[in-house]
């Protein structure tokens, strides 16, 4: 049979963002995939380093367009590391819980992401429409949807009432409902069974070699997670588990990211209910002393890291950011070795690609 | 003169073209709609089928330098012409002026030709997409169309003609109730050779773009989607004949009724699964559908039809 190349990208109905992929396919096997990556690159570490602190957060927010609030808060927490600032614990506990609604968000576009990919419109359709309960929350306390512009060096901007936390926990409910419909769905719908399990395997040793995080790495039977093994305040102070699967195959990722949603659900409710009083944010002085630091957290897809030096001006000196989709990428040639060229867009969406964030 | 009148009149408004256009363009509403409610949507108005289809007819139509013109200019007609004339033998509420011995298998024969169609289309017009879409009409079409033609012909075995209108009016009972296996297959065939969602294998957007018809634009696109509009009729209407027939039942009302409770469950269908992958439909087709329908006919012409 004769070998045929099929480009996926940078074009496509399968791709949200720019990439490019020339597979190589004889018959409906893919039996070689090429890689190409950089189309939407902006150069956001130089920038920032062209600005001041304050004004790099928002440059900073615009890395992801999804888990904006995750960049922006490994970045502020570096910043405050360096400067020395201690951030009053109700500004800890508001930005914390905007991450958690930001991961709730994420995987239930993900979530979505995958449906449509395998032809299963109806369960995109009940992700997005679920996920606009989150999205309301968000914008209510931020007045953005995706891009919240609630971390600042020192703190967060917003702040929650007692009469408007009553109301988001209501939604929660609903929203709790629905998640427990997607895992019922998950677990026994046989078409999306039939398309998921078995494709795009990634075994344990597969993810040590090649340094995945996040969900993808807990669908494999890795069991690690930033916020238990490194917990920045105030998750010492909060109750969760962390979900890991052995299967290692897509639909694996898919139930281990529905949990993280039911997850991140309950410490959202905890958060609501122990928010200490006081001020949400202190001021930062202009200049930050020369020093350099490792700032982590755990986005939706993974460990980010930031890296952050200062020669104590008010500009960083140098910044570089490493994203969880990176590694993931690197393991999309193993993954799509020999599968069947309709697996191509469950592989692909399976390890929830985020090219701005690889491509900064 | 009379019937010169009344052939054209046949052939252009009831049941040839103007019957079809409107049905088909109720019908893609219709399916639209109640699967937008499904999902939480609300859907489209009911103009919007007659509103893709002036907006497409209005659109440049362009194809790459390497296709061949002519062959790609004729195959949507092509199809478009076999579907209608199918159309004409098929009974509209027992209406069925041009009905012959035998017209079943004419009718089915005229529906394999849009399927076909598709797959030259996909040659001619040599993109990757087009090429590798067409294989898998082809492909799909070798997985459903032999259950397909078994699961049709029952109901003409059970009933003694071959004649569709014949197997209509000496159905006492429906052979909906007699034959379900014989439905069951009948209907997941009739999704196959639509290529709606589950089995929209062939124009799969997430890795095939469109299929055979990624390279058509403008006109020939909207003469390919009026032509699977009016498929989608001609083949509901097929079923309602077959297998939910009976002389007393075929008020127009009662007929309208049948069809679209047949394409509310094509709706439905398309709600409730992901799409399967080629091999898995191969799977279906001839591991569970075939043994199937070979059943059903078994033991139809062993209770002697």
């Amino acid at each position: 049979m004769t070998k045929v190349t099929i480009p996926i990208g940078p074009q496509h109905p399968l791709l949200k963002e720019p990439l490019s992929f020339l597979l190589t396919v004889e018959g409906e096997q893919v039996l070689e995939s090429t890689l190409r990556l950089g189309y939407v690159h902006r150069g956001i570490e130089r920038l920032c380093q062209e600005r001041t602190y304050v004004q790099a957060v928002h440059l900073i927010e615009r890395v992801c367009g999804i888990c904006s609030h995750i960049h922006t808060t490994t970045y502020c927490q570096g910043v405050e590391a360096l400067s020395g600032l201690q951030v009053p614990p109700r500004g800890l506990y508001l930005r914390t819980f905007l991450c958690e609604l930001e991961r709730i968000h994420s995987h239930l576009l993900w979530l979505g992401v995958l449906a449509k990919n395998m032809g299963f419109d109806t369960v995109f359709m009940y992700a997005w429409r679920d996920r606009e309960i989150v999205l309301d929350v968000m914008e209510e306390l931020s007045g953005g949807r995706i891009s919240h512009a609630v971390n600042v060096i020192g703190g967060v901007r917003i702040d929650l009432d007692a009469a408007h936390t009553r109301s988001i926990q209501q939604r929660f409910d609903e929203l709790e409902r629905q998640v427990e419909k997607a895992l019922a769905l998950i677990n026994n719908e046989p078409s999306l069974k039939a398309r998921t399990q078995g494709v795009g395997l990634l075994s344990a040793e597969q993810v040590a070699r090649y340094c995945v995080v996040g969900p993808v790495a807990r669908a494999s039977g890795v069991d690690v997670d930033l916020r238990r093994d490194f917990p920045r305040p105030p998750y010492d102070q909060l109750k969760f588990n962390v979900i890991t699967h052995p299967a290692g195959d897509v639909w694996a990722r898919t139930l281990v990211r529905v949990q993280e949603i039911r997850e991140s659900l309950s410490l959202c409710r905890q958060i609501l209910a122990q928010l200490p009083d006081g001020p949400t944010s202190v001021a930062m002085k202009r200049r930050v002393p020369p020093g350099e630091v490792v700032s982590r957290s755990e986005a939706p897809r993974g460990e980010v890291i930031y890296y952050i030096r200062s020669d104590g001006s008010d500009k960083p000196a140098r910044l570089k950011i490493r994203t969880p989709t990176l590694t993931a990428l690197i393991t999309l040639a193993d993954q799509l070795r020999g599968v069947n060229v309709a697996d191509v867009p469950v592989v692909l969406s399976g390890v929830d690609l985020c090219i701005a964030c690889a491509d900064r | 003169m009379r019937e010169l009148l009344a052939a054209l009149f046949n052939l252009l408004i009831f049941p040839g073209l103007g019957f079809l256009f409107v049905c088909a363009m109720a019908f893609e509403w219709g399916d639209r709609r109640l699967i937008a409610r499904f999902q939480g949507r609300v859907g489209p108005p009911w103009y919007q089928p007659f509103a893709d289809l002036i907006k497409l007819l209005a659109k440049e139509d362009i194809l790459p330098n390497d296709a061949e013109e002519t062959t790609a200019a004729v195959l949507p007609m092509l199809s478009l012409a076999a579907v209608l004339t199918a159309a004409l033998y098929v009974p509209v509420a027992g209406y069925a002026p041009l009905s012959f011995e035998g017209d079943l298998i004419v009718v089915l024969f005229l529906l394999s030709l849009p399927t076909l169609a598709h797959f030259l289309a996909g040659w001619v017009t040599v993109g990757v997409y087009s090429i590798l879409g067409g294989n898998r009409s082809l492909l799909q079409f070798f997985s459903y169309e032999v259950p397909f033609l078994m699961a049709l012909s029952t109901p003409a075995i059970f009933n003694g003609s071959w004649t569709i209108a014949e197997i209509t009016a000496r159905q006492t009972v429906w052979n909906i109730f007699i034959l379900p296996l014989a439905f069951l297959v009948a209907l997941v065939g009739l999704i196959g050779k639509l290529k709606r969602d589950p089995l929209d294998i062939p124009k799969a957007k997430s890795e095939m773009v469109a299929g055979p018809l990624t390279e058509f634009s403008g006109r020939k696109l909207a003469l390919w989607r009026l032509s699977m509009d009016m498929q989608t009729v001609v083949g509901v209407f097929l079923l309602v004949n077959l297998f939910s027939g009976g002389a007393s039942m075929l008020a127009p009302l009662a007929f309208v009724f049948k069809a679209l409770a047949i394409l509310a469950l094509l709706s439905t269908a398309s709600v409730l699964y992901a799409r399967l992958r080629i091999d898995q439909l191969a799977h279906l087709g001839w591991r569970v559908l075939a043994p199937l329908a070979l059943l059903q006919l078994l033991v139809t012409v062993w209770m002697g039809g």
